[in-house]
């Protein structure tokens, strides 16, 4: 089950899958499911609702996984995109009652988990956004990160910070193009 | 395009590929992405490196039924056998539940069913088989949704090169029986949707099997006379 997948050959799988090799899309199931779950159940906080929107996420790998171009992205980035935004675009529809989980404590869930390369391995650059997100003013950081976890608009940022929308939207957009500064040094 | 026109057009790729622009702003944005390949790429590389995030998150195991729904709603069955088992099947199961099924036939003398009308399902139940052969291969996944009575098979290629007609069944709980579906495709998925009695009696069913049947003959409703040649048991979502 929890075979050990390196880019190319997860990259292999989903073009097989998208010529409708079964074999091929139990295997993308197989190295990838539970680090999609993670994500899933990190946006949306609830196992059923999780694994409703995990059926859609693969439906779409099924359907599109022809589409998937290993130029233009790496696998495991197309995965997570397709699992994190799935998961919004539900939390965003149905009035998911949310409990909101501090950053720093998931953190110290993530910390404490296996680690994601036990069952992909992830982007050669792992480890490199941690150190650029941190050399970003502490607030800064705190809200990309948060924005990324848990899905939340800068109008629920905003509220949570008690900080106007419009420093919000100046504090992540100046952080952003920090952080692809720091990225492409 | 000035400097500050260029990052903030970056910045915009971010701000849509972290999710945080309410959604008039987000449309917009998809839009842009959709017709302007150099602001898509923006947003590829911004997902790249969002992405990254990820990392972070411990992997959580899906429960072991999502990938047998995942499989019912691609119309995919898992084949892992290549070899066809319709063709080396014997005729005759010494498998359990056929021993069982024989048991039901002799106990149940009266030819039309006894059929107690079960309490109408009040919620959506969705439950899921993997009828399985003696060998343990996948024949066939089965996909119950009781509020609307719908039924979804999606046979695995196992089935192919068979001319008899597999037949659906419904194991009843407490040694009450079996209940025929009815034919079913073995080459294809399909769908059905079950009418009266028969939406309550898949709800308490307590396992599924397939039988295989002469063409042209239809068994009585409470006992098959071909071979039971697949079985799974129902399993909650």
């Amino acid at each position: 089950m929890t075979a050990v997948f390196d880019r190319d050959a997860l990259s292999e799988a989903l073009g097989q899958t998208g010529q409708g090799d079964r074999a091929a899309f139990r295997r993308v199931y197989e190295a990838t499911s539970a680090k999609l779950m993670g994500v899933c159940l990190r946006i949306l906080s609830d196992r059923q609702l999780a694994e409703d929107v995990m059926q859609d996420i693969y439906l779409t790998v099924w359907n599109k996984a022809a589409s998937f171009d290993p130029a233009r992205a790496s696998p495991i980035t197309w995965l997570v995109t397709i699992a994190r935004n799935r998961s919004i675009d539900r939390l965003r529809a149905g009035g998911v009652a949310r409990n909101s989980v501090p950053v720093d404590a998931a953190y110290d869930l993530a910390d404490d988990g296996p680690s994601a390369l036990e069952q992909v391995q992830l982007a050669d650059e792992a480890g490199r956004l941690g150190v650029c997100l941190d050399e970003l003013d502490e607030k800064v950081s705190r809200v990309i990160r948060t924005a990324f976890f848990e899905g939340v608009t800068y109008e629920v940022l905003a509220q949570r910070e008690e900080t106007p929308l419009g420093t919000m939207k100046s504090w992540i957009r100046r952080g952003l193009l920090k952080l692809r500064s720091c990225l492409e040094q | 395009m000035t400097a500050s026109d260029h990052d903030d057009r970056i910045a915009r790729a971010g701000e849509y590929a972290l999710r945080v622009l309410d959604p008039a702003e987000e449309a917009e944005a998809r839009a842009e992405a959709a017709r302007d390949p150099a602001f898509g790429a923006e947003v590829d590389r911004w997902n790249s490196r969002l992405s990254q995030l990820a990392d972070g998150i411990a992997p959580v195991e899906p429960s072991p039924g999502l990938w047998p729904r995942i499989l019912a709603v691609t119309g995919v069955a898992a084949n892992d056998n290549a070899v066809r088992f319709w063709r080396r099947w014997a005729i005759g199961s010494t498998g359990l539940l056929a021993a069982s099924l024989v048991a039901v036939v002799v106990m149940v003398s009266r030819p039309e069913p006894v059929i107690t009308t079960p309490p109408a399902p009040t919620a959506s139940l969705t439950r899921v088989a993997t009828l399985k052969l003696d060998n343990g291969a996948a024949a066939m996944t089965l996909v119950y949704d009781s509020a609307t009575g719908e039924l979804y098979l999606a046979p695995t290629s196992e089935m192919e090169g068979d001319t008899r007609i597999p037949h659906l069944w419904l194991v009843m709980p407490d040694n009450a029986g079996v209940q025929l579906v009815g034919a079913i495709d073995g080459h294809d998925t399909s769908r059905h949707n079950l009418q009266g009695v028969m939406v309550g009696q898949a709800t308490q069913a307590i396992a599924v099997a397939v039988s295989m049947e002469q063409p042209g003959h239809t068994p009585h409703a409470d006992h098959p006379d071909g071979p039971v040649v697949a079985q799974g048991e129902f399993q909650p979502l």
